[in-house]
């Protein structure tokens, strides 16, 4: 009973994917291709990258990242300003810029215990109001030129290694990253431990502030990333480009069978958890429903996720009463 | 029952039972409580004190026996009916809502309304006045809980239950956070109630304070009631015997002690507040107990000692390394580790695996440079189920179904695995069952053995007597003195944690 159970949560999601897949093929002909299947990963890319790195801030026993936006916005403007610099000096204090904010954010929650809900949604008002106050308003773009630094950052989100966008390999390189990081280190195992009993990650001698500022900072950081795509995608830096990844995110990572009370799931789930947001937009896409319907559907899934993990909860809990 | 006491009984109880899964928690006990007494129960941990008065609060609806009061059959098979029929409890644990006022407190479920259905505010500090001036407090019921002393707040959660005039008071170790001062306060306040006619049962472990106040005392021990006698006419000792009782059966096999260098030693330490100039020394294969009345400190100091809690001075040697203050998972590297008072809280990880349990502590010692390797994590979660007897369907069953014995040898096994050279165990074998209490004894012993020392909290006096080497007594935040094994019995350590006859020796 209880190992069924287990392979239902590490399957599941891939179950429903392969049950899109199934339902893509009837909607379209054109859906079962190579071409449309890279269209797929191409478009759910920037989302997983944040995903994979959120995934650690819910496992730990932190629930979200809501700051991701700000973080994608604001790596992406502070690299297009070091532009002038040089592209990989300016990548650096890019990724700089955003992971900063993660290590505030790590801080605060870690040592002084802040709820990282309210916290980070704290964080992403103030650093909106910080770049439009700073940028007034404004967006910043790159000086495009053949040759110059500003011209190698636009194409790095057109890079393609063969027929696979760069920002696809990108995004596989981050997901195996994460899975041999959870599974196979030291802080991956003492992040599973804190996400599922803060006090009793204390007690055994793990050093939980430190892993709860290890984990904003491994949000931070493909939240950085995410940021450089996006604009490099744009062309231009502005403090709206990451809307919307928060949300969309931490469904990711829920579909994937990471507990919102932290402590279970793994990276491979997120993946499919990814692939079924995108696999739904794509025959979404299809059908032609538009985007703002599609929100509708994107919240609705991440209900009756949320509310079959927390019923599952509520039966296991009852279980042993 | 002779006419006569009945008439002054404002409560009778006769043969009630409460049967628990597998234990009978009170068997049939006989009490009378009458108007205008102080009624001291005592007995051990366990004993059935608690769940006796739970029964009076109308906490369980299925006990047997008859119960009455004043005279009148009651059934009190719901907490409204025990209040219904004047029966007004004082638990251990505030119950008081810390960041509202002490006026909604103290009415709290019958707050008075104006015939709009407003809060009748006015009326609401009039009458909360009134219930604090019964308890002889003059603060401002406006004032929230959380600005007023621990001290006060207990006042106003007997002026709480007062307020609602019971005929029976029923307090559980009322003075186990109060000072000497603000007990003889307490007690003044007492006398006076009982002046007044009311009838008060008065749980405790401190035997100078039930000589002190009380006029009658019961003892229970296993569920059963002993006997009840005046104050008056009986002696700490005669008390200590009854709740311990004449038979001393041989639960724990002699040990033979072979004590060596000093694994750790603890210098004048002091936590203001908790604890004061604590000094003492633990050698190799001892098993050291730490004896003590709730609120004397133990856990505390052990929390300290091991730096999981701030020290306000004193050092920490272990094996002749000082180990910095406030730094836990430095003392786990360096074999200093600390089983914790409620496996639930912050011991096990419920939701995870029996073996993610076992391997918890193992993980710095089986990672190295950041990766950790698992070679012979399979082999070793079978080796401690093994040498632990614990009942679980697989290593892979999440802690939390385990029964709590089971559940306690995980957690000792999650220390065990990192072959520590300091344990300290704080009460390692509560809410646990015989079978499961002597194979983490035997299994402490066997790491005694193997050259550990231990540091043993445990409020289970037959526990600390049978398998500590040596005992220290801590009482209101200091250690008042020493027992050697020879003079190790459980009347000695009760008196002694009474502070009455401990042999002031060594550690002070």
């Amino acid at each position: 009973m209880e190992r069924t159970g287990r392979i239902f949560e590490t399957t599941g999601t891939y179950a429903v994917a392969l049950l899109l897949l199934i339902a893509g093929a009837f909607v379209s002909p054109d859906f079962l291709t190579a071409d449309n299947f890279l269209n797929v990963l191409s478009a759910v890319a920037l989302l997983g990258i944040v995903a994979s790195g959120m995934s650690f801030v819910t496992y730990s026993g932190n629930m979200a990242d809501l700051s991701v936006p700000a973080i994608m916005a604001f790596s992406g403007i502070i690299t297009v300003a070091a532009l002038p610099m040089g592209l990989a000096p300016a990548l650096l204090c890019g990724m700089l810029a955003g992971m900063a904010v993660g290590a505030m954010n790590g801080l605060v929650v870690g040592k002084l215990n802040a709820n990282p809900i309210l916290w980070t949604l704290a964080v992403a008002f103030f650093m909106e109001g910080f770049m439009r106050f700073t940028w007034s308003n404004n967006q910043v773009y790159p000086d495009t030129t053949p040759g110059t630094p500003g011209a190698a950052f636009i194409d790095i989100f057109r890079i393609h290694a063969g027929p696979v966008p760069l920002i696809v390999v990108v995004m596989f390189l981050l997901f195996a990253a994460g899975h041999f990081v959870m599974t196979r280190t030291r802080f991956g195992h003492e992040s599973q431990l804190v996400g599922s009993s803060r006090a009793a990650a204390r007690t055994s001698g793990i050093r939980v502030s430190r892993i709860v500022f290890l984990n904003f900072i491994v949000a931070s950081f493909t939240a950085s990333i995410a940021g450089i795509f996006i604009t490099s995608m744009n062309k231009l830096g502005v403090f709206y480009l990451g809307q919307g990844y928060d949300f969309k995110a931490v469904t990711a990572v829920v579909i994937g069978g990471v507990m919102l009370s932290g402590g279970r799931g793994h990276i491979p789930g997120v993946f499919g958890g990814v692939l079924v947001i995108g696999l739904l937009a794509n025959i979404m896409t299809f059908l032609g429903v538009t985007a703002f319907r599609q929100n509708i559907v994107t919240g609705m899934v991440f209900i009756a996720v949320v509310g079959l993990q927390q019923y599952r909860l509520r039966a296991r809990g009852k279980d042993y009463a | 029952m002779p006419p006569l006491e009945t008439s002054f009984a404002a409560l009778v109880m006769e043969g009630v039972s409460k049967r628990f899964p597998g234990t009978l928690a009170v068997d049939c006990v006989d009490m009378e409580v009458r108007a205008g007494e102080i009624h001291a129960l005592m007995g051990e941990n366990g004993a059935g004190k608690s769940t006796l008065m739970k029964v009076l609060a109308g906490m369980f609806d299925d006990y047997t026996g008859t119960i009455r009061v004043g005279g009148k059959q009651v059934r009190l098979d719901s907490p409204a009916a025990a209040k219904r029929h004047g029966i007004g409890m004082v638990y251990q644990e505030l119950s008081l809502a810390r960041p509202i006022s002490i006026a909604e407190n103290v009415l709290a479920g019958r707050l008075p309304v104006t015939c709009w259905g407003m809060l009748d505010r006015r009326a609401m500090f009039d009458e909360t006045r009134r219930c604090l001036s019964l308890v002889g407090l003059d603060i401002n019921p406006s004032k929230t809980v959380e600005e007023i002393s621990q001290h006060e707040a207990q006042l106003v959660e007997i002026a709480k239950v007062l307020g609602s005039a019971p005929c029976i008071l029923i307090l559980d170790e009322p003075t186990s956070a109060l000072s000497r001062e603000q007990t003889r306060r307490l007690f003044a306040i007492l006398r006076d109630l009982r002046r007044g006619g009311l009838a008060i049962v008065y749980i405790s472990h401190h035997l100078p304070e039930v000589f002190e106040i009380a006029d009658r005392v019961t003892v229970l021990r296993d569920g059963r009631k002993i006997a009840t006698r005046d104050i008056a006419e009986t002696t700490p000792q005669e008390i200590v015997q009854m709740m311990v009782g004449q038979t001393m059966d041989r639960f724990y096999a002699r040990r033979e002690s072979l004590a060596g260098d000093t694994a750790l030693r603890a210098e004048h330490l002091a936590r203001y507040g908790f604890f004061h100039d604590v000094s003492f020394e633990i050698r190799q294969g001892e098993i050291l107990g730490l004896a003590g009345l709730s609120g004397a400190g133990r856990t505390e100091l052990a929390r300290s000692l091991c730096g999981l809690d701030p020290l306000d001075c004193g050092t920490v040697i272990v094996h002749g390394k000082e180990l910095p203050a406030e730094d836990y998972p430095r003392s786990v590297a360096e074999g200093l580790v600390y089983l914790t008072e409620d496996r639930k809280v912050d011991g096990l990880f419920l939701r995870l695996s029996v073996k993610r349990n076992l391997l918890a502590g193992l993980l710095p010692f089986h990672s190295k440079a950041g990766i950790y390797r698992d070679r012979n994590d399979a082999s070793l979660t079978r080796q401690y189920l093994e040498e632990l007897a614990v009942v679980t369907a697989s290593a892979e069953t999440d802690v939390e179904t385990l029964s709590g014995g089971n559940q306690q040898k995980v957690l000792l096994g999650k220390w065990l695995a990192t072959n520590p050279r300091v344990l300290i165990l704080d009460e390692p074998t509560r809410g646990v069952d015989v079978k499961a209490k002597s194979k983490i004894h035997e299994s402490v012993a066997a790491l005694a053995h193997r050259g550990a020392a231990v540091l043993l909290i445990s409020s289970d006096l037959p526990e600390l007597a049978g398998l500590s080497d040596r005992v220290i007594v801590m009482r209101h935040g200091r250690l008042i003195g020493e027992m050697r094994k020879e003079e190790l019995s459980e009347e000695a350590i009760l008196l002694a944690v009474n502070g009455q006859a401990a042999t002031a020796r060594g550690a002070v």
